[in-house]
């Protein structure tokens, strides 16, 4: 009995290990692609801008140097790397999860804007116990994002709405309603600035730098929380069902329904978590760098969150990492511009040529066949 | 109430509305152009900025205005055209492309002026002068008119005559035909022998002039100078315009002219003691509202219209 039983386990099991070696194999492959395309892309970017700032007659290898060596120099500036790379990381995140199920949210910026409202509402307002201080406005934040997202959200899957108009609408009109709070109801009194009161001091998140005794400007406890964040979307997208059916909606809609797949549920719950997460940023935002609700305090940030997504390709670890790797040309920049005569925008223009070298798919298509034409020549 | 009715019954404020439509007129106007020929243009932000500085700093160092706008609108109608590349050739998806565009222009426009100027916050210092306004004689002295019509700059003109010209083109020349036939359908417009490619490329190098005439019209028009990120998102609220007015020409007008009214009355009410964010939000809320309303219509239309030939399938079934 074990003899003709033997070789047929391990018939049945050969082929499959040997298809996962495989799939891995594959896997190890595109990884590396993947990598080697992205590094590519951000050199031919930096290249560029180095060729414009070069053009214009300025210091183009002390900015060069600037930008790349800047932001190691001093601990501050690493902390003002992580701590930018804390809020561009759960932007981006933000984005990656409707992206994945086929939908382009720009709603980022209104969600920011509501979850600092809304956390910086409690923090500043509630005494709360030590710990709870500091949870509870990071739920009203995720709440408020989270119940902005799903705005547009429903209007698309129920309704068949355009996602990019609702989205941007929705983006003008929170704007406008954090200035009115912000201005009329929330200044902080005796205060010259627009600027609210700042949060009360357990809710404020701790400095990295209480723990590691060196100077390292905003960076907080945030950093770790992002990492934990960034966890829970690899699981959430890797592992679960709704991470399953965000998948099959994204890749195809049509396979989705008829494999009984809720899509507009799907689509409605991708806009809700991307809201929660960018809500979870305009807190980082209050509790962490300005510790207070202040005027424009999302800058363009909403808008870089879409370019860390796309250069992640849509993967919390891709995401996380390219997030890093931004904000350290941002905090570069800044040096660039305070050592030399170069502006930061310099910068953007950086960030632009990364957007569109990356969204542009045929390219390394076209420059193989080139290469190869001129190999045949 | 009383102060509030003075302000949106007085001549000034209505002046002030087709002053502040212009640019959302004109860029949204652009954006429908390249919309129905099947490319979403977001580069219209791009398209306003890029021509809004080219136009400035050309004025600025040639002395022409003229040449100035010029150089803007061909700015504008480039950088739409640099999407085109990107999205029809290169495989870009148009959004991403868009916004990548978007921020191109934020990026290097500001660059351009700090190492031109060595300001960072535009180009103020330099003396670019402003198009003309329009000085209607005969009508100046009709009370009430006068006051609206006459003075109004040259490019609020241009954008009044640009909406029918732009609906004579989509449903009257034979280019805004084909126009409407790539977009609709672009393998049935390919099999007629219609050069798709051509098509959409001529519609998006359109969609960036108009949108660089609204880009002209905010630094060489409005005030004399530019001032970096003068644009301030409105190509996404001319977009915004295009859905709105349900994608024809008229009806594209008319929420850009609510869209400028809007603007208008929030700066008029500035003065009185109304917010006047809120007020300036009403306009989103609206379009946030009307944009569900007419997804609503469309789908419950499809529905009633898929509903007869369902229902009589079951009973034929049952009698045989």
């Amino acid at each position: 009995m074990t003899s003709t039983l033997e070789p047929a386990a391990e018939q049945r099991r050969r082929p499959e290990t040997q298809g996962r070696r495989e799939f891995l194999a594959t896997r190890r492959r595109t990884v590396v692609v993947e990598l080697t395309m992205t590094v590519l892309t951000v050199a031919v970017a930096v290249l560029i801008a180095f060729l414009v700032v070069l053009a214009t007659g300025k210091d183009a290898t002390g900015a060069l140097n600037a930008l790349l060596t800047g932001p190691l120099e001093r601990t501050p500036r690493i902390g003002r790397w992580l701590a930018d790379a804390t809020t561009l990381s759960l932007l981006g995140l933000s984005v990656a999860i409707p992206f994945r199920a086929r939908q382009i949210s720009l709603g980022a910026e209104g969600q920011v804007y509501a979850g600092a409202l809304a956390s910086g509402l409690v923090a500043i307002n509630l005494p709360l116990p030590p710990v709870a201080a500091v949870l509870v406005p990071l739920g009203a934040a995720a709440l408020a994002g989270g119940a902005l997202g799903a705005v547009p959200g429903v209007m698309k899957a129920r309704l068949g709405a355009n996602e990019i108009v609702a989205t941007l609408m929705l983006n003008a009109v929170v704007v406008r309603v954090f200035d009115y709070l912000l201005t009329d109801h929330l200044k902080a009194p005796g205060s010259t600035a627009v600027q609210s009161s700042p949060v009360r001091p357990d809710s404020a998140l701790p400095l990295l730098s209480d723990f590691f005794g060196v100077p390292l400007d905003q960076a907080n406890i945030g950093l770790f929380g992002m990492l934990a964040v960034a966890a829970a979307v690899w699981f959430l997208l890797a592992r679960t069902p709704l991470g399953y059916r965000i998948r099959i909606t994204g890749s195809n809609p049509d396979f989705a329904r008829f494999g009984g797949v809720d899509v507009p549920r799907t689509i409605e719950w991708s806009f809700v978590i991307g809201g929660a997460l960018a809500g979870l940023a305009g807190a980082h935002l209050a509790l962490g760098i300005y510790g207070g609700l202040q005027p424009d305090m999302a800058g363009g940030l909403a808008f870089e969150g879409i370019v860390v997504a796309l250069l992640g390709r849509n993967n919390p670890v891709g995401v996380v990492a390219a997030a890093l790797l931004y904000s350290y040309l941002r905090i570069g920049g800044d040096v660039m511009e305070q050592q030399t005569d170069v502006g930061s925008e310099a910068v953007t223009i950086i960030q632009a040529v990364i957007v569109l070298l990356v969204t542009a798919r045929a390219l390394p298509e076209l420059v193989k066949r080139y290469l190869a034409r001129r190999e045949a020549r | 109430m009383g102060p509030v009715l003075d302000v949106v019954l007085s001549t000034g404020f209505l002046a002030a509305i087709l002053g502040g439509s212009t640019p959302y007129i004109l860029a949204a106007l652009g954006g429908l152009l390249a919309e129905r020929a099947g490319v979403p243009d977001i580069a219209l932000e791009g398209s306003m900025l890029a021509a809004a500085c080219t136009g400035a700093l050309v004025a600025g160092y040639s002395g022409s205005v003229w040449a100035g706008a010029a150089c803007g609108i061909v700015a504008g109608a480039l950088l739409a055209l640099l999407l085109g590349v990107l999205h029809l050739y290169l495989g870009a998806d148009a959004i991403i492309a868009g916004i990548g565009l978007n921020l191109l222009a934020a990026g290097a426009t500001a660059y351009t002026v700090y190492a031109l100027l060595g300001d960072k916050g535009g180009t103020s210092r330099l003396h670019s002068g402003a198009l003309p306004s329009v000085r209607l004689p005969l009508i100046e002295d009709v009370p009430g008119l006068g006051a609206v019509l006459s003075g109004q700059n040259v490019l609020t003109w241009a954008a009044l005559a640009t909406t029918p010209a732009v609906a004579w083109l989509l449903y009257r020349a034979r280019f805004g035909f084909h126009l409407r036939a790539v977009g609709e359908h672009p393998e049935a417009a390919r099999s007629v022998g219609i050069h798709v490619h051509r098509v959409q490329f001529r519609a998006l190098a359109l969609s960036g002039a108009l949108a660089g005439a609204a880009g002209v019209f905010l630094s060489m028009g409005a005030v004399s100078f530019f001032v970096t990120g003068m644009t301030a998102g409105r190509g996404y609220i001319a977009l915004a315009a295009v859905f709105l007015g349900a994608l024809r020409p008229w009806g594209v007008f008319l929420a850009a002219l609510g869209f400028g009214a809007a603007e208008a009355l929030a700066v008029q009410l500035g003065n009185l003691d109304i917010p006047s964010q809120l007020v300036s939000a009403i306009p989103y809320v609206f379009t946030l509202l009307a944009l569900a309303f007419f997804a609503w219509r469309r789908r419950s239309a499809a529905r009633t219209a898929a509903a007869p030939t369902s229902p009589p399938a079951l009973p034929t079934l049952e009698t045989t």
